[in-house]
């Protein structure tokens, strides 16, 4: 069974104009679809699900379209916390603007001196993505029979699974979601042989790269005699153990400063609502960014992002104690 | 209770595999009925010649090429086509008539990928096979006929064509996150020595630097062969827009199917988010 379903929800427009209704209608079921298959999710055991609500590129349409969209998330989203999963939702998203903020933190921590730009590796870039403190998903689905990524987890789904469905989003039902569990199923020891290939593959490299860094260093420090064998593999060891140090610091450094960037935004927005709620201090919106689920926190309304800045991509976790 | 819920599981499974090897069974055996009718019907004449300069519209001098059948050639064609081949045993005659086929319909860019990287080792027998189909396809007299690639994205009546170079990739893993990584090392690098700063890094900045080193426009379609549902790592940061469509197998394939395939992406409509 996959642990973690990534859905792209693709049809709820078709499905208005289908049962000629409004668009934003087409929307609502959506909404109500997907709170139905986090449910369905839970009865079949998968307890993490990403969703791909709203993309960067849907800002380009209507305003009025946008807005209703912004609003029903607002509404909905706040519901579906009660659930006993994480749920991850993807707003404001694209997947290349995540490998690029990837790719710019690894810059920061270079300029801060607290990484090498040698200590760049696929492991580390997957630390700097939003979706880092989640495993990559085990099965994608797309609804509406649309067959592409449309910039959604590009680097994360390599080695999953990608099912697509030509059923319409607000119409996909349970057993849609088993036909699609049963393809990941039929696919699971192809990928997970896959996967092991480039695992292996990654750890040669990571090798390779700290013996050419190692060498890197004793021709500069060196005396000119060759090492022993014996002394160089001791000296590998080292310099992978303190590259290990270094880019462990440095994933701290990053995660209070999103810690940091969480907690402003916590208590811009929310200031009114603890007050109406009545509720002690709500902890981290991104419960699931710091260490694994902390049990018995329960994550405060989902940050919404009604600036269009295109670089400001939010990922929201939900998250609940599953006990 | 478990039991049972096991027991509907593994029955649900041996449908499945029921169905795709009767399924399988069946492609095969028509495709190749069919195979063989195309056979006679398919253009011999298709060559390929160099560089010319771009002709005016309308009339043009040389002959073009014509498919099989009537009505058949989509009219949206992909600038760029991946086969991506998922299964273990790979057969190169069969690669090379696909990468052959591409190119003869007037796709511009084709690659090739596995990700074992068995293509890419092996790149000089691939190219081998596909030299030897070209002259086969070709026949004698290559320099008669051209092939005409239209630009992508143009009007119907208006539009200009190009004669060009087909281009041939062969790809593997190595081409895809390791070289985001490859990117972003030198990014850094560029950062430590204050060549650049962090606030210059971007999406066009990265992806310039992942195109300056293969020069190939994004895929527009990728040709998935066999039955793993995956990508398996093909080229993540280009296929952001890519249309994925799945065939059963490379063995056996036909030039009936490639147009299939080749009808189904001119069917799609892409609305990049509105």
């Amino acid at each position: 069974m996959p642990k973690h379903v990534a859905f792209i929800m693709d049809g709820n427009r078709r499905y208005a104009q289908k049962t000629h209704k409004v668009r934003q209608e087409g929307h609502t079921q959506g909404f109500e679809k997907l709170a139905e298959t986090l449910r369905w999710c839970l009865n079949l055991g998968i307890h993490e699900v990403t969703v791909y609500a709203f993309s960067i590129e849907n800002f380009k349409r209507s305003k009025e379209e946008v807005d209703g969209l912004m609003e029903l998330a607002r509404q909905k989203f706040s519901r579906l916390l009660t659930e006993q999963c994480f749920l991850n939702v993807c707003f404001a998203y694209t997947s290349r603007h995540e490998i690029a903020n990837a790719v710019k933190e690894m810059a920061w921590g270079v300029e801060q001196g607290l990484i090498n730009p040698s200590d760049v590796s696929e492991a580390l870039l997957s630390e700097c993505l939003y979706s880092s403190s989640s495993p990559d998903p085990d099965l994608l689905i797309r609804t509406s029979g649309e067959v592409r990524l449309s910039d959604f987890l590009l680097w994360q789904t390599s080695y999953s699974c990608l099912v697509f469905q030509s059923v319409l989003w607000p119409e996909y039902s349970f057993w849609n979601l088993c036909e699609a569990v049963l393809q990941y199923q039929l696919s699971h020891r192809s990928l997970q042989k896959a996967r092991e290939l480039h695992q292996e593959e990654q750890k040669l490299q990571q090798l390779e790269s700290d013996s050419t860094c190692l060498s890197e260093i004793l021709q500069r420090g060196g005396n000119g005699k060759p090492m022993e064998a014996q002394s160089r593999q001791n000296a590998l060891l080292h310099y992978t153990s303190s590259r290990e140090q270094r880019v462990q610091r440095f994933l701290n450094a990053l995660q209070h400063k999103r810690d940091s960037f969480f907690d402003r935004l916590s208590s811009q927005t929310n200031d009114g609502e603890k007050a109406a709620k009545g509720k002690e201090e709500p902890t981290r919106r991104s419960a699931r960014l710091s260490a694994k689920a902390a049990k018995g926190k329960k994550a405060s309304n989902p940050a919404e992002n009604g600036d269009a800045k295109a670089d400001q991509a939010q990922k929201v976790d939900a998250a609940a104690d599953s006990k | 209770m478990v039991f049972l819920y096991e027991l509907v599981w593994r029955f649900l499974h041996a449908l499945l595999y029921l169905q795709r090897a009767l399924l399988s069974w069946f492609r095969v055996h028509v495709w190749r009925l069919k195979q063989s009718a195309v056979g006679l019907i398919l253009p011999l004449a298709i060559g390929f010649h160099n560089r010319r300069k771009p002709g005016p519209t309308g009339k043009r001098s040389s002959r073009r090429v014509r498919w099989g059948a009537d009505g058949r050639t989509p009219e949206k064609l992909p600038v760029h086509v991946g086969l991506l081949v998922t299964e273990e045993e790979i057969h190169y005659t069969e690669i090379a008539s696909l990468v052959v086929w591409c190119m003869a319909v007037g796709i511009s860019y084709v690659s090739v990928y596995d990700n074992q990287g068995v293509f890419k080792r092996n790149n000089s027998r691939l190219m081998e096979e596909i030299h030897k189909q070209q002259q086969e396809l070709a026949g004698t007299d290559s320099s008669k006929y051209s092939v005409e690639c239209s630009k992508n994205g143009t009007d119907k009546q208006d539009h200009q064509v190009f004669s060009c170079e087909p281009v041939v990739k062969v790809l593997s893993p190595d081409d895809g996150r390791h070289s985001i990584v490859r990117a972003a090392q030198q990014l850094c690098r560029a950062i430590e020595l204050k060549e650049k700063t962090v606030k210059d890094i971007n999406i066009s900045l990265l992806d310039s630097l992942l195109r300056e080193s293969k020069n190939i426009p994004d895929p527009d379609l990728v040709l998935k062969f066999g039955t793993v549902q995956s990508t398996l790592g093909f080229l993540p940061w280009h296929i952001r827009l890519t249309e994925i469509i799945s065939m059963p197998s490379h063995r056996d394939v036909s030039y009936e199917d490639l147009l299939g395939a080749l009808q189904r992406y001119a069917a799609c409509e892409q609305r990049l988010g509105k």
